[in-house]
């Protein structure tokens, strides 16, 4: 669990950041939004203490991390830049060891993580550990980027823009697999990006930012529902909203008795992807199954905009 | 002549071709080899001959210069190469007809001189000629364009070297080039020779390593403190523009100063001429390529990397050591090599000031009208400079791991 307290960064006269506080708890993805300059990267540098705080102080797991020295603390957090930032001198293997080695840990234990983590990442381990990073393609260079920050089993990640430089296609995928790979390990992660949709895909909660101030951190429906300000509203999109808020919904929550015919949607599914298929297919209702494949009932067009405008 | 220009390919591109192009086809340096090769046969004396090791001496043609085995055995040889210049695109074919071109010649020049000096005469002088020194510049330029457009790796160069300097120093222990004025040159000074070989080397080895020594702490610091930076650089970039008899003679004072009036610094060896002064100049002058290429070096890290690394907790140290030098490696080579090459041939103007090196023999030779006594400190130097090119731009391309 992180607590930043009353955080604040001035450069000179300029504040860059201004009595910051939120809480993300553990095994949470917390996602930094905002405009360009308004003070993402900075807030998200204060708590490894690559920016020191003009005041204020962040808490992990309750301890002032002002008390830790500085690069055990970081060896603590893992961190993921734009960029990824890979040491071009070094292999893949020798990259996701850096903090391992860092540690001291033997050499044993260092080979097996490094295997772990490839498989983890869907690296062919006997074809990447000896690869140099400009010998892999953006996405591969992503997935290291990150099983390098993961190396030392951190129990924090931060995340500046890790998606940045990836193609549409890619980065979906890769935002699918961190939220995976985020489930199955627990880690805590601060995310920084620029793109309401990655926003609103990955966080738990959302945090956005404008001018170095913390507008609002909240749950995405309830930025969605109660934006706390015309700009987090301007920002959340307007048009978008009742798609947003469809697509945090699972279908579980418009299920109807009964049946239907046609391909059955799984009840995990989200109410956006139900209303899509259902679009597409031009039926009135489709089947519901869990994944067992036991029927559950249907999902209807009249159902699931009923729904949307209950919670809008 | 068409044909000729709009036939030749850009250097590199003979390799995408089928290997053995041995079409009908000119290729414009090698053309250029050829005809080289026929001045140098038919238009230029192959050797000297003096009566003495001073008085001006006369050409011998190669007609003239060899008994006829051998002046057959170099012309086949010599206009071999010249048809494979002109004619062969095939990189590894003319460095073969190449390296057997000087295989055959240096020799020859030397089996030349037994043949002009009269039996049992001791006075009697023969040097390579203007038909030597082109032979010998034909084949090289063909040898070296054929190894630039093989794309040698590193440790290949190395071994091309390696093998080229087996072979003069084989040349050199055969007695072959006994009879030369060179080797002559050689024998009344072996001593002193070595001693200045050693002399030479010493200086510019060594001022190299204090440069670097100093160099690469300052290039550090240089990188870290913004405002110093341009200081530094600027002094060192002032040291650089002074001539370095000027720099020798500007130490000569101070020194001077301090050896007579610093009895550590008189015991030292410290005086206003000789090596010290020889040193520190050549000290100053390779400061400034240490300090620039570290600046540089460092400079060219990548942003996202040095992030990164303090992100991932490497301490200062270990960032310096682990990430931002070997990083900026190759840069800081390419500045100790041209340091290196510098060096080499500034030493040379140390004897000047009594600092010894093989600038003794070429200003010796130069005071003396002894043309070859000129190259008998002439050579060493530029084929040390030579070796040290070679070998660092090796280790420069094996530093540069993953990029
Ligand atoms: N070292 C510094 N000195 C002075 N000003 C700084 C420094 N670092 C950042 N700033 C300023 O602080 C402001 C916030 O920067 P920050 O990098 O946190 O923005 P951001 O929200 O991450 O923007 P972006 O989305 O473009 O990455 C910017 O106006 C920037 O110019
Ligand atoms: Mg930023």
């Amino acid at each position: 669990m992180i607590e930043i307290e009353h955080l604040t960064k001035r450069y000179g006269a300029t504040i860059v950041v201004e009595d910051v506080s939120l809480r993300v708890d553990e095994g949470t993805i917390a996602v930094i939004v905002g405009t360009s300059g308004a003070g993402k990267s900075t807030l998200l540098r204060m708590i490894n203490r690559l920016v020191e705080p003009s005041a204020g102080r962040v808490l992990i797991d309750g301890q002032d991390t002002m008390a830790i020295p500085e690069d055990e603390l970081r060896h603590r957090i893992g961190y993921v830049i734009q960029g990824y930032g890979l040491f071009p001198h070094r292999t893949v293997a020798e990259n996701i060891a850096t903090v391992p080695r860092l540690l001291g840990w033997d050499k044993r234990r260092i080979a097996a993580r490094i295997e772990e983590l490839l498989d983890l990442f869907q690296l062919e381990p006997g074809e990447f550990a000896k690869k140099f990073p400009h010998e892999l393609s953006g996405g591969q260079q992503q997935r290291v980027g990150v099983a390098r920050a993961l190396a030392a089993k951190p129990g924090l990640l931060l995340m500046d823009e890790p998606f940045g430089a990836l193609d549409p296609v890619i980065r979906s995928k890769a935002q699918d697999d961190l939220v995976a790979i985020q489930r199955r390990l627990g880690t805590t992660i601060v995310l920084v990006t620029h793109d309401m949709n990655e926003a609103f895909q990955l966080g738990d909660r959302i945090a956005v930012m404008d001018q170095a101030r913390l507008l609002q951190y909240d749950t995405p429906a309830q930025l969605l529902t109660h934006p706390a300000e015309a700009f987090v509203e301007q920002l959340v999109g307007t048009a978008e909203r009742p798609f947003r808020l469809l697509s945090l919904t699972r279908v579980q929550a418009a299920l109807e008795p009964g049946a239907a015919d046609g391909d059955p949607i799984l009840v995990s599914e989200s109410l956006r992807d139900a209303l899509s298929r259902l679009i597409w297919v031009g039926r009135d209702a489709l089947p519901v199954v869990d994944a067992t494949g036991a029927a559950l009932g249907r999902v209807s067009v009249r159902g699931i905009l009923a729904h949307g405008r209950s919670i809008a | 002549m068409n044909t000729i220009s709009s036939r030749t390919t850009a250097p590199g591109m003979s390799s995408l071709r089928p290997s053995l192009s041995l079409a009908l086809s000119l290729d414009r340096l090698g053309s250029v080899v050829a005809v080289l090769i026929g001045v140098a046969l038919f238009a230029c004396p192959f050797v000297i001959y003096r009566a003495n090791r001073i008085v001006a001496g006369e050409g011998r043609m190669l007609t003239d210069a060899l008994p006829p085995p051998g002046v057959l055995i170099v012309l086949i040889a010599a206009l071999g190469v010249a048809s494979c210049a002109a004619l062969v695109r095939n990189p590894l074919i003319r460095l073969a007809a190449a390296s057997v071109g000087l295989g055959v010649i240096f020799p020859a020049v030397g089996w030349s001189a037994g043949f002009v000096t009269p039996a049992g005469n001791t006075f009697a002088r023969v040097s390579p000629s203007l038909g030597f020194w082109l032979l010998a510049l034909s084949f090289a330029l063909l040898a070296a364009d054929a190894l630039t457009r093989l794309r040698l790796g590193p440790w290949a160069r190395i071994a091309a070297m390696a093998a080229a300097a087996g072979a003069v120093a084989l040349l050199l222990v055969s007695g072959a080039w006994n009879d030369l004025s060179l080797l002559k040159e050689y024998a009344n000074r072996q001593d002193i020779f070595w001693r200045e070989a050693g002399q030479h080397l010493w200086l510019a080895l060594g001022s190299m390593t204090a440069a670097c020594l100093v160099g690469l702490p300052l290039g550090i610091l240089a990188h870290r403190v913004r405002p110093l930076r341009t200081a530094i650089l600027q002094v060192l970039n002032i040291v650089q523009t002074i001539p370095s008899i000027a720099l020798f003679g500007i130490l000569i004072a101070p020194l001077g100063y301090l050896s007579a009036h610093v009895p550590l610094a008189a015991a030292l060896g410290i005086h206003g001429i000789g090596a010290a002064p020889a040193f520190i100049a050549l000290f100053l002058y390779s400061l400034l390529p240490v300090v620039a290429n570290t600046v540089t070096g460092l400079n060219q890290v990548p942003a996202a990397v040095s992030d990164a690394a303090r992100g991932m907790g490497l301490s200062a140290r270990q960032r310096l050591c682990q990430v931002d030098l070997p990083l900026a490696l190759p840069v800081i080579l390419a500045g100790i090599r041209i340091v290196l090459v510098q060096n080499l041939g500034l030493a040379t103007v140390a004897a000047l000031i009594g600092g010894g090196g093989f600038g003794t023999f070429v200003f010796q030779g130069i005071g003396q009208t002894a043309i070859d006594l000129v190259l008998l400190g002439a050579i060493p130097t530029v084929a040390l400079s030579f070796v040290a090119a070679i070998t660092l731009d090796a280790i420069v391309d094996l530093t540069r791991r993953g990029s």
